[in-house]
């Protein structure tokens, strides 16, 4: 990764920590839908990135995120989580395209193929979330339709930006 | 030992995801210890900061409701001194004098809110004010319209409240029509609504009647509204009711709120420990 790439990455990560602590914080629907916009930070990463960058990377971003919302460390789990099931996914797409080279971003993979790649790691990691934070066992139909909720919720606005961003 | 080697390098991967994990779990179970409760929450104070920085903006749209919370105080307020300036010690029998220290056993100390959450399911709120004016954990915090919380972490300018929107958290409240005593505990869900427990059922509950703390609390002083009796159901099996409170403080516009410190807890909580340990 050239140094240019790096610093673009970074500041990616960064912008996508600023929206979720200083706005989608605040952003519930229907007091479901619920969005962890700034999971986009690993997702998006290159897909030949360094496995072990990825997973202290995801680690420090879930950290931040505890750290605003007393959640001690919910969000660290769960998007480590994520970011070492990542590559798993990115290459068993790869095989089944055909494709000799591994992308990540809607216009390199197609709509389609880009979000039968996020939705699955959005639904793990808003399942984790949600099932961690669940304080009792009744809760169990009404946590579900938050997990579902979120994680249509942040797909969509994943997909937005992601749909508005120029690289 | 190299095939050790081997494999460690060959699963390092896995390894540190193992480990990562294993930290982040050990944050959460452990999450009273010292350090973490000192700097990893919404009490640090740069953290704090940011967030007050961005709650300044959403405040200001808010003022209107302010001024209407403050009114309404100031009008319950001048009641209960009027009230109060009648009748001393109403429910007392005759020869029950008031120690004064006890009377002035509650001061309050005003805060602002800068960070609030409603929708999680431990819910906790950040205000700016902490061990510098006098804040300690377990501090009971009250807002103009009833029971906010109590004080779970300090630091030295900001401090994290346990909100009654929390899982562990409940209130030893009292039915003023029916003069029935019950715990207030949040299900988990609708952040307006709240359970009442252990109401016994043979006694009549009135709907729209006004749960508020009973006398029996430490921590908040008595009569601060909880909320009225939303749903009345009993279930055949139970020797209690199930009450749903709907909650006077409205917590999504929460913006200042009282810290309640009473003098005398630790003293009470001292007497209480004795009965506890029967050796001293």
């Amino acid at each position: 990764m050239s140094l240019r790439e790096a610093i673009q990455y970074s500041l990616m990560i960064l912008l996508y920590l600023f929206l979720q602590i200083f706005f989608m914080r605040n952003i519930v629907l229907f007091n479901y839908a619920f969005c962890f916009i700034y999971i986009a930070g690993i997702l998006l990463l290159p897909a030949d990135m360094d496995r072990m960058y990825a997973l202290l990377i995801a680690f420090a971003i879930g950290f931040i995120v505890d750290v605003f919302s007393n959640t001690f460390g919910m969000h660290a789990s769960a998007t480590v989580l994520i970011a070492y099931l990542r590559p798993f996914l990115i290459h068993y797409q790869m095989k089944s395209r055909g494709a000799e080279r591994a992308e990540v971003g809607i216009r390199a993979q197609g709509f389609g193929q880009f979000v039968s790649y996020i939705f699955p790691l959005i639904l793990l990691h808003h399942s984790m979330l949600f099932l961690m934070e669940m304080n009792n066992f009744g809760m169990i139909l009404y946590t579900l339709i938050r997990i579902g909720a979120s994680a249509l919720f942040t797909t969509i606005l994943i997909i937005l930006l992601e749909l508005f961003s120029k690289r | 030992m190299l095939q050790l080697v081997d494999f460690v390098v060959r699963n390092r991967f896995f390894l540190v995801f193992v480990l990562l994990e294993v930290l982040s779990v050990w944050l959460i179970v452990r999450n009273n210890t010292y350090w973490g409760a000192t700097y990893f929450n919404t009490s640090n104070y740069y953290v704090a900061k940011t967030l007050a920085f961005s709650n300044s903006v959403r405040d200001y749209t808010k003022l209107n409701e302010i001024n209407a919370d403050l009114a309404s105080e100031n009008a319950h307020l001048h009641a209960q001194v009027a009230r109060l300036s009648q009748t001393n010690a109403t429910q007392s029998p005759a020869g029950y004098v008031p120690d004064s220290a006890f009377a002035a056993r509650f001061t309050y100390t005003v805060a602002k809110v800068v960070d609030n959450e409603t929708n999680k399911a431990n819910n906790v709120i950040t205000i700016d004010k902490g061990t510098a004016h006098g804040i300690k954990p377990g501090m009971g915090v009250i807002s103009a319209t009833g029971v906010v919380g109590k004080v779970r972490f300090c630091s030295e300018h900001y401090s994290v409240i346990t909100s009654i929107l929390h899982s562990n958290f409940m209130v030893s409240s009292k039915l003023i029509r029916s003069k029935e005593i019950g715990y207030a505990k949040w299900d988990g869900k609708d952040p307006n609504l709240i359970d009442m427990i252990d109401v016994s059922k043979y006694t009549k509950v009135f709907k729209g009647d006004s749960a508020v703390t009973s006398d029996q609390n430490s921590v908040f002083p008595p009569n601060i509204m909880v909320g009225k009796v939303e749903t009345v159901a009993v279930n055949p099996n139970q020797t209690f009711y199930n009450i749903t409170l709907r909650l006077a403080t409205d917590f999504r516009n929460l913006s200042y709120v009282y810290v309640v410190q009473n003098h005398q807890l630790v003293e009470q909580e001292n007497l209480k420990l004795r009965t506890i340990d029967p050796k001293k």
